[in-house]
């Protein structure tokens, strides 16, 4: 049952996520959302998907799967917004849009 | 076969977030753009692999989801450091 509950939040999630990508206007505030949105949405199934499992074979991997999954997410994000800083793109807020 | 339909319309939602992160990888004017969607739609994969694993209740899937899991960062890393660095020196 508890699952259930987690698996809506996740879609909550996903569907910010994917607003998110289109609506903000230049690379890094969707690198922004992307990474912490998506790392959450990912959290939340993944956790879901445990409780569903409950004590089993499945529950072992899903937790490695799970620490795999917040460990590399946000670094992921990192690599790309340091070589798009890296190679000119600016940081500071455009005028008007 | 019990019938989760919680885990099938996650799965459908996974699949729209990736068709339209592949837009976004169409549309985006840079190049950084494009890796965000690439990173983002494996994270997507990893998620369909391990939902459906614990769909069928099949165990193997959840060791491929983890691999893919591996190959894709480093894809992003290693793309990253090619477009800073651009590759063809020692």
């Amino acid at each position: 049952m508890i699952y259930r509950i987690l698996l809506f939040i996740s879609w909550v999630y996903i569907i910010f996520g994917m607003i998110g990508i289109f609506r903000f206007s230049n690379i890094y505030s969707r690198l922004l959302t992307s990474s912490k949105i998506d790392t959450v949405a990912a959290m939340t199934i993944l956790i879901a998907l445990i409780f569903k499992c409950g004590f089993s074979v499945f529950s072992i991997r899903l937790i490695l799967i799970l620490i795999f999954i917040i460990i590399t997410s946000p670094i992921s994000s990192h690599v790309i917004a340091r070589s798009a800083y890296l190679n000119g793109i600016s940081i500071k807020k455009e005028v008007g849009k | 076969m019990k019938t989760y339909m919680f885990l099938v319309i996650t799965i459908i939602l996974l699949i729209v977030t990736i068709f339209i992160s592949l837009i976004r990888m169409i549309i985006g004017p840079t190049v950084w753009e494009r890796l965000l969607a690439l990173n983002l739609i494996s994270a997507k994969t990893i998620l369909i692999l391990a939902i459906y694993g614990v769909y069928k209740e099949n165990v193997l899937l959840l060791d491929v989801a983890f691999s893919y899991g591996i190959i894709g960062f480093l894809t992003i890393t290693l793309l990253s450091r090619l477009i800073l660095k651009g590759g063809r020196q020692k």
